[in-house]
């Protein structure tokens, strides 16, 4: 999917119940001693052939990216907490920003499965940023935006975010995952509206099981979440968000 | 016939070398879904403070070459919620309980190890006398002869369990230090904690880690500690305990035959949780191939050359 993304699907050898917003850490059994640690890899497809997205941030991504057929790894999964089930009655509004689209496809398609069609908003830098668009559009109601305006609407998800609220009818519940300054928006503009938000915590990890403690993220009632163990997936107003 | 694999650190004896370090195995239960932690020679608690502490704020960790970098800050739950709520559990299933307790003052110091001496189930103190990453006490106390006895010397008298004082890479007289401890009570040394180190974003121009520095550690600081480990066996009456960088049931054996009388395995645990029962199961292979026990392997090779 162009240089910078890409999907590794792996051979489990068993059946992984895994669930939308739950993670995997990833490590090439053959990496030896760099790059030392597994990273944290949202799931974007459980069961015998569980898959991740990839963005090449570093080299550890990079190794993944390239990794070739039938090369060994070690997942440890599923990790953390899923998606809060839609509550009855709310429409559900997908908000993605790039790779943070993994968990809400995976998301989406559970939610078509249970004969509820979503709405998704999705944006990237530009065109390139917004892999598995065509997937997205099998299973949501995706509007797709880009800052330099090279597909969709030029700008960004947030600047459509009221509006898709105001549009919906009934009652609707957000669910977001992308860079935190983009989270940060959408929790504040949720938060205005009075409509429930969730978010998707992304940080450095090095166990991804509570141990390392590595993955603090600030609570608003003082001290921190783990967004391993307390996330990834996460009521927005429980999190007291940097400027 | 399986070659014995018990060590002795002081009057306690393990049943075999491999403990798991302070700071990368929780509270040892969090590691049950993994292997019986019970089979462990033992397990280093996160280190325990007099009240519960939040921690560092964000990014705490990142990676370097063959290393990472830490900065938590000790989070943790407190001596008193330790001995309420996990150390119960660590009892009933047998595990061997080293409690690595830190204080910024000796009183606090004093005060944690009185608190567990009031329960059963600890079967060790390890002094942190060297964490690089809190503001308060912390390294100053592990790179000075005289804080580092002081703190040895007051735990020693509340406490009938063994003490053991984990020492800092930065000392400027690691041997100097140790010896001190040695005097005034410490039943073993542990080496070696996490060296400062930094890393920074060149894109961001900022630091990596928000506490600008943080605790290397990994297969980077090996060598380093192997060093440490070796010289201190050398001088020292009591047993070194090694730690840094050890990955392997080879890197295991390595300390072990540079004279430690058992080793912890740390950043390990994280890339693979199962890195201390391999390395269990490898030391008592090379013992069974080399028909040794472990203790005929305790400081086989010599610091000084003959």
């Amino acid at each position: 999917m162009g240089p910078s993304y890409h999907v590794l699907t792996f051979d489990a050898g068993q059946q992984i119940v895994a669930f939308p917003g739950q993670f995997a850490m990833v490590r090439g059994s053959t990496w030896g001693q760099a790059p030392l640690l597994p990273r944290p890899m949202s799931l974007l497809e459980p069961g015998r052939r569980p898959s991740i997205l990839i963005k090449i941030v570093g080299e550890g991504t990079r190794r993944l990216a390239h990794a070739s057929p039938g090369e060994p790894f070690d997942l440890l999964m599923p990790l953390g907490n899923r998606w809060s089930p839609c509550p009855t009655g709310h429409r559900p509004i997908l908000v993605a920003g790039g790779v943070g689209i993994a968990p809400l496809l995976f998301f989406a398609r559970e939610l078509t499965a249970a004969g509820v069609r979503a709405t998704m908003l999705y944006g990237g830098r530009s065109a390139h940023d917004l892999p598995l668009s065509e997937e997205v559009t099998e299973v949501s109601d995706a509007r797709f935006l880009t800052e330099d305006g090279s597909r969709g609407t030029r700008g960004r998800v947030t600047a459509l975010l009221e509006s898709a609220v105001r549009e919906t009818q009934g009652p609707v519940k957000v669910y977001t995952c992308g860079p935190d300054r983009m989270m940060a928006k959408v929790a504040e503009i949720c938060r205005a509206l009075e409509v429930p938000c969730e978010v998707s915590l992304e940080t450095p990890m090095a166990c991804g099981y509570g141990v390392c403690l590595g993955c603090p993220v600030k609570r608003t009632a003082g001290g921190y979440f783990y967004a391993c163990t307390d996330g990834p997936c996460i009521d927005a107003t429980a999190i007291a968000w940097e400027p | 016939m399986a070659f014995d694999q018990s060590v002795t650190i002081g009057t306690l004896t393990l049943k075999n070398p491999v403990l798991t370090a302070s700071g990368t195995f929780g509270y040892a239960l969090e590691y049950d879904d993994f292997y019986d932690v019970a089979t462990l020679g033992g397990i280093c608690t996160k280190g325990l403070s007099l009240t519960p502490l939040v921690g560092n704020a964000p990014n705490r960790i990142c990676e370097t070459a063959a290393g990472m970098l830490n900065a938590i800050g000790l989070a943790n739950v407190g001596v008193e919620a330790f001995c309420r709520d996990k150390l119960p559990k660590l009892r009933a299933r047998g595990v061997t309980v080293i409690a690595n307790i830190f204080g910024t003052t000796i009183e606090e110091f004093v005060a944690i190890a009185e608190r567990i001496e009031k329960d059963e189930g600890v079967h060790a103190l390890e002094l942190n006398v060297s964490c690089p990453n809190v503001k308060k006490g912390g390294l100053l106390f592990g790179c000075d002869a005289n804080l580092a006895a002081g703190v040895t010397d007051a735990v020693r008298r509340v406490t009938k369990l063994p003490v053991w004082v984990k020492m800092s890479p930065e000392a400027g007289d690691p041997i100097g230090v140790a010896r001190a401890c040695q005097e005034a009570g410490a039943d073993a040394i542990t080496a070696i904690n996490t060296i400062r180190g930094a890393s920074i974003d060149i894109e961001a121009q900022r630091p990596r880690i928000h506490h600008r520095t943080g605790g290397l550690s990994g297969p980077a600081i090996k060598p380093l500690a192997l060093r440490i480990v070796w010289d201190l066996a050398n001088a020292l009456q009591i047993p070194v305990i090694g730690i840094g960088g050890i990955a392997t049931a080879e890197d295991a054996i390595e300390f072990l035959l540079a004279g430690a009388s058992a080793v912890q395995v740390g950043t390990a645990n994280f890339a693979d949780p199962e890195a201390g029962a391999k390395m269990m199961r490898g030391i008592a292979a090379y013992c069974e191939r080399h028909g040794v026990t472990v203790r005929d392997l305790i400081g086989r090779v010599k610091r000084n050359a003959p």
